[in-house]
Parts: structure tokens; sequence; C-alpha cells
């Protein structure tokens, strides 16, 4: 059954509750409210709430645990002859699943007879004849045991389906009548309505919770796997980027070095754009610009920050990089070989930058009492001087963790190098050579056609990984300077 | 000047207040010097700005109209059955056309030489269309059919500037001397420029077809994403602020959520990617390519941001407000939800629009879950069918016209960012509006 | 107008500092201080006094222009320092606050070293011409302030670390530094306890020797304990100006009775 239809079917049976409940309440009391405890809605509520939320929990943690439990029998059932060296089980899985799915899109095009898909003895060639004609793309050889593990595992995934639809709205049901049943005038509906809201309400702030958890398992989970295919030292200390695009082990050299300079090195320059002039920019809406100006000019720099990257890595691409090929290509000054470098990727990402810095520059410069200009100027300071030697140093602290967002923001930043860096990795010190990062890396090899199990896929999760806990670092300390430096004048 | 030198301090002379020293005009000279950097790095941020602007402006307009040659096409029944009758039958209706047109041309005294291969290049395999209109319409045989057929993008950029005789270089897609028929057909008045409705409505083209190109599929990917994202990240956003701000107590599980929410809030986009890839992808199978996971994956990165915005309007709603309903017996949770939710909603509802347009222009994890390189088949019915069906979304349409190798398709990025920037901008418009009309001061 | 008759009355000991002659203030539309005339002495510490909002820190403001800094106000008629017009046109307010130095109500320390508190003015000022001479100019005004023995041992820890009383008395070291002629201190007392009070109204007696004190109080007793002249300031007007003994045993004017008998304010 569809998730569709199955949620349809739940949400009418809480829906059922909802009115059987308030009626049985009313009915309860003989139709007069005041005699209940809490306001009829309630009693309906109670039903509706007891039908619906146990039976979509027990759907989403029966949907995460399912996989688990199919692909893990699924694995036990191939036997270690079946993976040959060049290969690992869980190369072999996808091609399990792969031809699982094939099979689930041959017998809805009709192409294979439900009953031919599920014979343990079907023909290769005819399955594999199949497949090709429902458009599904066949890496290798179909084997028997493939074949019949991925049988299996329709099998075992469709009969979960159906027992998990049962029990779904079994559940729904029992829920329902349990709420029904409890209708009565005594009984305490808005206390229990409530509590289970607020259990509701945790669950929503927990979410959080769960997409760090997720992006940390996920990440640590997909990183041990490569370690496992490929050497941490040599991708923690390989100086040489070059990934073989078979996607199928061979001599691939994944050393993060060279993407970990290109992201810093772009970084910086994007930093040496946009502090200075985000800065500025904020010391003169702050200090100087009369509120007329300040209304005017503040907003649009703003419009900066709200642009999408991608409108940046197109303008660097198209725009930027033929620019500066003008100026510093071989017409010019010789420097640059494409319009592709660390310069394009690092102006543009400044460009972007530029309003992140000044608004919170702006706003940590505005946190600084007056009572310290006035000091300074009752000294006969000129307002430079007080920006300078007094505004400045005591928001530096602020300043610096706005900074490190920033630096933060850059190297996370993954457009505008996919399209403004280029391609090649390498450790070089010319700003106008093509650099890549990390963020790029990630993209190339996640959307390449290598197999998520080969390390040429695995590696991104290590990049992955070395991305996440830079920035979580970073994050993590300027927040608690940003947050300290509050703290001093609040 | 010994006796001040031998002087620890410099004497209090009483100085002239009326005369600057020399000491003064230099240091309002560093005054003004500063002064002058501070407007010099605003003026440097609007003039990025503005370079911003004119390059989007000036290089995705030409993608909203195209050049249509449109010739008035009589085809005689004699001419059909001819035509019908030999080996390329495609090739007898294209000469029929090449003839058609060059009477026309002669008609108007422009004189040109051209043959069929030109045509080729400028208009495509005219005579496959030709000859699947008239199988399609008999009927027409024989009376006057106006055709307008739409010019290559290179005939497109020769007109708006992209391409010019000295800069073509001789390719199979366009030669300098073709350009003498475009000039010709300009000069008898059958070239024109219309409004590319192809652009607007239609989905990804092939890698060789720039001019077939179109935003439009991947406009409704983008909005089924916004509608997943809304529906997700709006309930869930404002139950999780409501419970951080009204009923969590101070504990260490409170404090866990809340350093969660404002590292999350900076955590950069392809890492949700990569969360998408693993957790929806790999581990819960959902289809790649599909408007839901990338909303369910733009879901979780625009939540930190709406649930901030969502707790600083709760905050604002004054103390006074909740006394006053729990002071006439209503519970902690009636006063919530009927009194403060209820006053908060503007600004929850502009920051979940100013999230949600955060979320409309988000591109890198689309790429990772495979929202990119789709090119529809069976448009239009294909991917209306709904959220799990492969589209695309904007800014990753975008992202793999910029990545192709054709510069035509160049224009039809940028082009694809002027409707996403047009989306945006009225998001932001809305946003803006709904908070001047119930902007509210305690 | 109560003031030219008072002052014409006034029996100058000392040379006249600051003379202000129909001194107007506007707030934007709000009038704050009311043709205000009166000549302060050299040498001298002077009380400005009155009810809150009665102009007095106001007035004190357009004594250094520090109401420059604040873009709504408006001055109008004219004060001189030395029989120059600071609101001349060619007059530096930079200039102008060297030699009329400013103490606050909150004991406002830069977030530096002590020792670069107190630089701070001589350094803009371009006063010492290195860094022993820099050394000596802190000293003298730390000791001046008379905060030089709690400090010495840590000049260069925090100026923010020190207590209510010491920040107050490093503030006015640090407007001592620049040497400036006029001290003017804005209720310096206020955010202080009794025993730091003290301490600082001793000082402001002792920094008498060298300087013109002008301070604005609301203690009328501090005002009879540290100044020789007083002036009473109400809604905007000088009402008396004089001898603080006199304004406070035998005022001539109702209003400044009833305050110092504490009907009004």
């Amino acid at each position: 059954m569809p998730l569709q239809w199955l949620f349809l079917i739940v949400l009418a049976i809480a829906t059922l509750g909802y009115v059987m409940g308030r009626r049985r309440a009313l009915a309860a009391a003989h139709h007069d409210r005041r005699r209940l405890h809490s306001l009829p809605s309630y009693y309906g509520a109670n039903a509706g709430l007891k039908a619906f939320v146990p039976a979509f929990l027990f759907a989403v943690i029966w949907l995460l645990v399912q996989p688990l439990v199919v692909t893990n029998t699924v694995s036990n059932m191939l036997g270690a002859d079946v993976i040959p060296d060049t290969s690992s089980r869980g190369l072999v899985m996808s091609e399990v699943r792969r031809a699982a799915d094939g099979l689930d899109a041959a017998v809805a095009q009709g192409f294979i007879t439900k009953d031919r898909a599920r014979s343990a003895d079907a023909d290769l060639n005819e399955v594999t004849e199949s497949l090709k004609s429902a458009g599904q793309i066949i890496t290798s050889e179909l084997t028997r045991p493939i074949l019949n593990a991925a049988q299996r595992y329709r099998a075992m995934t469709g009969a979960g389906a159906s027992i998990m639809s049962g029990l779904v709205i079994l559940i729904a049901l029992a829920g329902a009548l349990w709420g029904i049943w409890q209708a009565k005038a005594e009984f305490r509906a808005r206390n229990v309505v409530e509590q289970g809201i607020r259990a509701l309400l945790i669950a929503a702030a927990s979410i959080a919770i769960l997409t760090t958890l997720g992006i940390v398992l996920s990440l640590i989970f997909n990183t041990i796997e490569f370690f496992r295919l490929y050497p941490a030292a040599d991708f923690f200390l390989g100086l040489n980027w070059a990934p073989s695009f078979s996607g199928r082990g061979g001599s691939s050299d994944l050393g993060v070095l060279p993407l970990l300079w290109g992201t810093l090195y772009i970084s910086l320059v994007a930093l040496s754009v946009a502090v200075p002039i985000g800065l500025f920019a904020a010391v003169y809406l702050s200090e100087y610009a009369s509120p007329r100006a300040r209304g005017i000019a503040k907003p649009l720099l703003e419009i900066l920050a709200g642009i999408p990257t991608i409108v940046y890595g197109l303008f660097a691409l198209l725009t930027v990089g033929p620019l500066l090929m003008q100026v510093f290509g071989e017409d010019g000054l010789g420097w640059m070989q494409a319009g592709t470098a660390v310069m394009t990727a690092g102006l543009v990402m400044g460009i972007m930058l530029i309003p992140f810095v000044s608004s919170l520059s702006d706003d940590i410069i505005n946190a600084v009492p007056q009572a310290m200009r006035d000091g300074s100027y009752g000294l006969g300071a000129t307002q430079s001087e007080t920006i300078r030697q007094v505004v400045l140093p005591a928001a530096l602290p602020g300043i610096v963790g706005a900074i490190l967002l920033a630096a933060s923001r850059a190297i996370g930043e993954t457009m505008i190098v996919v399209l403004g860096a280029g391609a090649a990795a390498r450790l070089s010190l010319n700003p106008f050579d093509a650099m890549t990062t990390v963020t790029a890396k990630i993209v190339s090899q996640l959307t390449g056609d290598a197999d998520f199990a080969s390390p040429e896929a695995l590696v991104a999760f290590a990049l992955g990984m070395t991305l996440f806990v830079i920035t979580l670092a970073l994050n993590v300390f300027a927040l608690y300077v940003v947050r300290k430096y509050r703290e001093q004048y609040e | 000047m010994t006796e001040t030198a031998l002087n620890p301090r410099p004497m209090p002379v009483k100085k002239d207040l009326m005369v600057e020293d020399a000491n003064t005009r230099r240091r309002n000279a560093a005054e003004k010097r500063f002064r002058a950097y501070g407007l010099a790095a605003i003026l440097i941020g609007l003039f990025f700005l503005i370079v911003l602007a004119v390059s989007i402006l000036r290089n995705g307009l030409p993608a909203f109209t195209q050049t249509v040659v449109s010739v008035e096409f009589t085809l005689k029944a004699a001419d059909r059955d001819a035509a019908e009758s030999q080996l390329f039958k495609t090739k007898a209706y294209q000469d029929l056309f090449i003839a058609e047109l060059a009477g026309k041309l002669d008609e108007r005294g422009v004189e040109v030489v051209f043959d069929a291969a030109t045509i080729e290049r400028l208009l495509g395999k005219i005579g496959g269309d030709l000859r699947a209109f008239y199988q399609a319409n008999p009927d027409r045989v024989g009376e006057p059919v106006s055709f307008e057929l739409p010019a290559s993008s290179r005939v497109d950029g020769y007109f708006n500037g992209r391409v010019t005789r000295e800069t073509l270089q001789d390719s199979r897609f366009l030669m300098a001397a073709d350009l003498d028929l475009v000039d010709a057909m300009q000069e008898a008045g059958i070239v024109q420029s219309s409004l590319n409705w192809t652009f607007l409505t239609g989905a990804d083209s092939g890698v060789d077809n720039p001019g077939g190109a179109g935003i439009g599929a991947s406009v409704i990917g983008s909005f089924f994403m916004m509608l997943v994202v809304l529906v997700l990240s709006l309930p869930i956003g404002v139950a999780a602020s409501i419970y951080l701000e009204e009923f969590a107590p101070k504990n260490r599980f409170t404090d866990l959520i809340e350093v969660n929410i404002s590292n999350l809030a900076a955590v950069p986009s392809i890492v949700f990617g990569i969360l998408g890839l693993a957790v929806f992808i790999q581990f819960m199978h959902l289809p790649q390519s599909a408007p839901l996971v990338g909303g369910l994956v733009l879901t979780l990165m625009t939540l930190p941001t709406i649930i901030i915005s969502t707790r600083a309007s709760l905050k604002s709603v004054p103390p006074s407000i909740r006394d006053a309903a729990l002071g006439v017996g209503a519970s902690k949770m009636q006063s919530v939800f009927h009194h403060v939710l209820p006053l908060a909603m503007p600004g929850i509802l502009t920051g979940t629009i100013i999230g949600l347009a955060q979320a409309l222009g988000e591109t890198a994890p689309l790429l990772l879950i495979g929202m990119v390189g789709f090119v529809a088949r069976g448009y239009p019915d294909g991917f209306v069918a709904g959220f799990t069906e492969a589209n695309s979304a904007m800014p990753a349409q975008i992202y793999t016209w910029a990545a192709r190798a054709d510069a035509s398709f160049y224009d039809k990025a940028w082009g694809g960012i002027i409707v996403l920037l047009v989306f945006l901008l009225s998001m932001n418009i809305l946003a803006i509006l709904l908070r001047r009309k119930f902007e509210r001061r305690w | 107008m109560y003031d030219s008759p008072i002052s014409e009355r006034q029996l100058t000991q000392q040379e006249i500092k600051f003379s202000a002659r129909g001194v107007q203030v506007y707030y934007g539309d709000n009038h704050a201080i009311k043709g205000v005339d009166v000549d302060l002495e050299d040498k001298t510490v002077t009380a400005f006094i009155g009810p809150s909002g009665c102009g007095k820190s106001t007035f004190l403001r357009c004594l250094n222009r520090m109401n420059d800094t604040i873009d709504i106000c408006r001055v109008e008629g004219t004060i001189t320092l030395d029989d120059q017009d600071i609101y001349d046109k060619r007059v530096d307010p930079v200039q102008l606050r060297a030699r009329v130095g400013m103490v606050f109500q909150k004991p406002n320390p830069f977030p530096k070293s002590i020792y670069d508190n107190v630089a701070y003015g001589p350094r803009i000022h371009g006063m010492a011409r290195n860094r022993d001479e820099l050394d000596s100019i802190v000293e003298k005004s730390l000791r001046r302030a008379a905060i030089w023995d709690e400090v010495k041992d840590r000049l260069n820890a925090p100026g923010t670390g020190l207590s209510g009383g010491q920040q107050q008395r490093l503030c006015i070291a640090r407007a001592v530094a620049t040497e400036p002629e006029v001290l003017l201190m804005d209720e310096p007392c206020s955010a202080l306890d009794p025993i730091a009070t003290a301490q600082v109204e001793e000082l402001i007696d002792e920094l008498r020797q060298d300087y013109s004190v002008v301070i604005v109080t609301h203690s009328m007793q501090q005002a009879a304990r540290v100044s020789q002249k007083t002036a009473f300031f109400h809604l905007g007007h000088l009402v008396e100006f004089g001898e603080t003994s006199q304004i406070f045993t035998n005022p001539e004017d109702k209003r400044t009775e009833s305050y110092i008998t504490g009907r009004i304010g």
C-alpha cells in the first residue's frame, strides 16, 4: 500500500476518533457541557491524538528499521565466495539493491511478469533483457546469487510493507478506541491533551539534536567505511589528489592537503576582500552616516547577502573570470591561464561576505556603550581616533567572532568554488592558478558515476567530516567569543 | 628650543583656539582620510551590487526573447505527392521550403545566395517539422499557412550582440557566411523577435539543443520542494520554538538543543546535502532527484533559521499578555496558543518566508541528492505526477546550464537567474509588506 | 534676567576663565537652556545645582562642545574661553577639549590597561616625545588623582577591573593627564559609595590649586562641601549665581530658597 494512502487512512481514523470522542463526552454529560471537566473538543482531541501519534511514530520507526533488517539478512545470505576480491560486500549489496529496484521497475512497466520476477530459477538472460528494456542501468553481469539475493530483498521489502500497513492501522484503531472509551465527564481531558501536546513540542525541539546526530552518524559511518578501503594516513597527509575515474578502486591518490590548501587560500582571498570593506562599511554606517544614508545604504548592502550563491557562482564564472583574464591573462600580464582561479572565486566570495561582516560588525560596534565614546571625545580625541583606539579595541572580541563566522562561511561555501575556482587540485602559491576545495570535491565525487561503496565516492564523506569538524570548531569558538562579548556590555 | 628640550613636558602654554596647530592639522587630515575609507567601502559594496545587477540583466534578458523567422508557406498537393514519393522525404520538404523562401526574398528585392546546409544551421531540421505538420493536418494542403520557425540560439546571439561576424568561428553550428542570409531575411522583414515561451514553460533540453531549454519544469520542481519545506518546517519550527521559549526548563537537555540549533544554523549547506544523501537516499531508499527528498533536506536546513526568528517574535510578546490569560484561569498551554502565538504570528510568517526564500536559492545540497542534469521525458505529463518523481529545481537547473560546455546555455543560466530572483524578490517584498501591515510596538 | 546684577556684585578675586552670554540650547524643538549669562573663574570650584532636567548638565556640556556629538542639538549665544569664542567657526572642538577636560557621571574607563587609559590623552595630543616622558606624565596624573599608590604595581591590569571609586579616580587621572585648564565634572560621584565619594571630593579640592573645576551635582551637601561658587539652575534658567556660602545661607531668589530647603526638586 502506498504510504500516502496509509497516511490518509490513519488521518481518517484520527478524525473519526475526534468526532466520536467529543460526541461521547457530551452524551456522558447529558449534553450539558458544564458538567464536563474540560471543553468537549479536548475529549475529541484526546481520541484523535491517541489514534494518530502512536501509529505515525510506529510507521516512522518501522520505515527506519526495516531497511537495516532486510539489508542485514540479505547480506548474510551472500556467502564470502560471492564477493570478488576486487570488490567489497557493500558494493555487492548495492548491486543487489539495484537489481531489486530494476525488477520493481520492470514489473511496473510490464516487461516481466510478477511470477517470473519472483521465481528462484528465472532465466538470467531473460531477466537481464527485461531490466534493460525497462531502462534500468546494469553495471555488471547479473549472477545467480545476486539475482536470488535481489529476489529475497524484494520479497522481504514487500512483506515488510504489508505487515507495517496492517499494524499501523491496528494501532491507530486501538488508540482511537481507547481515547473514545476515556471520554467520560470526570476524565481530565485537557490535562491529558496538554501533556500530549507538550510531548509533541519537545519532540519538535529535539529534531535539532536528531539532525546533528544524523549528520554526525552518516559522516562517521561512511568515513570509517572509507578508511577501511583507504589508509587514513594517506588521506590526511597525502600531497596528491588524483581519483581514478573508473569508480572501481584502482590507484587513486586521495590526499586531502591540496584541497585544504585550496579551501584556505580561497577563504583567505575572500576574507581579505570582505573584512576591510565590511569593517569600514560598518564603521561608516554606525559612526558617520546620517540616519537617512544609513537607511538607504544598509538594506542595499544586505541585498548582497540575500542573493543565492548560485548567482555568485555564475557571476564568477562568466563575468569576473573573463574580466580578470583580460587584465591578468595572456593578453595582459600573463599570470593567468584560465578564468577559473583562486582569485576569481575568492573575489566573488569576498563580495558575498561583505554584508555578512558589515552587519555583524555593525551590531557589535553599536553595542559599545556611548560612555566610551564620550570619555574619548571629552579628552579631545577626534572621531577617527575614538573609533580606532577606543571603539574598535572594545569591540575587538566581537569582531573577531564575526570574522570567524565569515571564515566558516567561506570554508563551507560550495557553488562559487564549484563554478569559479576550477577543478584541478594543486598546491600552489599563485592566486591566479586554478585550485579546488573540499566542498567542490564533495560535489564532484558524489555526483559522478562512482558507486557509493567505492573509495572514490566514500572519500566525499571523509571530506565532509573534515569540513564539518573545521566549521564546527570555528562556529563554536566564534559563538562563544561573541556571547562572552555581549555579556560584557549587558 | 633648547629650553623646551630640557623641559620633560611641553610647557602648558596658552594655545590660541582660533589657530589650528600642526598636530591638530595632522589629526584632522587623518580624520578625513579615515572617513573617506569608510565611504569608499560603502561605495565599493554598492558598486559590486550594481555590477552584479547589470550583468544579470544584460546577460539574462536575451533568454526571454527568441528570434523567429515567420514565413508564409503554401504546399501544393502535387508538390506533396512528389515529395512523399521520394526516398529522402524530409529533404524534399526542405527543398520546397527553400524554394519558397528564396522566392519570398526575391519578391522583396533582396538577393542572397544560400543552400540547404545554411537553412539547416539556421532553422534546424525544418523539413521534418513541415512534413509532420502536413501529416497531422492534411486539410491544410493547398492553402497558405504561416509558420513561425525559431532560429537557432546562435542567430539569437547574433541579434543581441553576443555573436558578431568578427568573433564568430565557423563551426557546424553557424558559419560567418550564414549571417548574409540572416541579414537578408532581416532586411526582408521576415525575422522578428518574440517572447520565448519555451524558455518560460519548458523543461531542460538535451546538451545539443540550447534553443529548446526551458526553466518551467524546474520552477514546478522548486514549487513542490517549497511546499514540502513549508508544510514541515513551519509547524515543526513553531512547535520547537514554543517549547524552547515558553515551556523549557533550564536544564542540560535544553542547553543541548540550544547549542545544536545555533550550530546547525552555521553548518555549511553541503553538509546537509551529505546528510540527505546518506540518510534519505542510501539508508531510507527514497527516490533520487525527487522534490520530496530535496524538500526534506531543505527543511532540515531551514529549521534553525525559522526557529531563531520565531523565538524572537515570541519573545517580543510582552509577559503581561501571558499573565492576563493565566489570570482569568487559562492553562499555560491555552495562554500560549490563544494569545501569544496569534500575536507573534506576523513575525513568524515573515521569518518563515525569509527562510523559504533562502531555501529556494540553495543549490549545493540539491546537487548531492541528484537534482541535477534532469531532462524531462514526456514533458509536460512526466513531472506533475508528484513529489516522488524525478525533477529539477531552479538553482540546480541554472547550475546544470552553467556547467555545460556550450556557451549558448549561459544565456539560459542568466535568464534562469532572473526568474529565480523575481521569485526571491516577491517573497521578500511579501515579507516586508507583512511586517509593515502587522508590525506592533509594545 | 537675574544673572547680570548677581555677577556684577561679585568680588572678582580670580581671572575669569569662561564667560557665557545669552546662551540658548535647543534639542530639536525642546528649549533646554534659556538665556544663561555667567562668568566662571580660574582656580575655583564652581558647582551647578538644580532639580533634574533643569539644564545644568546640558550647560556643562556646552563648555567643551560635547553637545556637538548630538545631531539635534543647537547652541546659540556666545561662550568665551580666555576671551576667545569657543563656538567660532575656526575653533576645532578637538583642540578645545584638550584644554577643557571632562569627567562623566558613570566611570567609563576604556577596556585597556590602567597605563593606556591615562596615556591615551597625552598620546593623541602628542604631548610626550618618548616613553620616559609618557611614564612620568602617567605617574604624575595618577598621583594627582590620588590613586597612584593603589595601582602602581598593576599598571598593566585592565582599568575595568578596578572598583567604582578607583575607576572614577582613574577617569580623573585620565582627564588631568592632558593638562587641561578647566575640568568639567558631570555628577562625578553619583555612581559611587560614600567612602569613594569622600575620596573624590577631597581630590576635587586639591585640583583647585591648578584648575578651574566645574562640577554638576545633585547633592547640595556636596556643593556646599567642595565649591566656592554655586550656580542654581531651574527649568533652563540660571536663577542665582554667587558665593557658595551666600547661596546656602542667604539666597536671594525664592526658587533657590525653596530648592535648598527641599520644597522643589
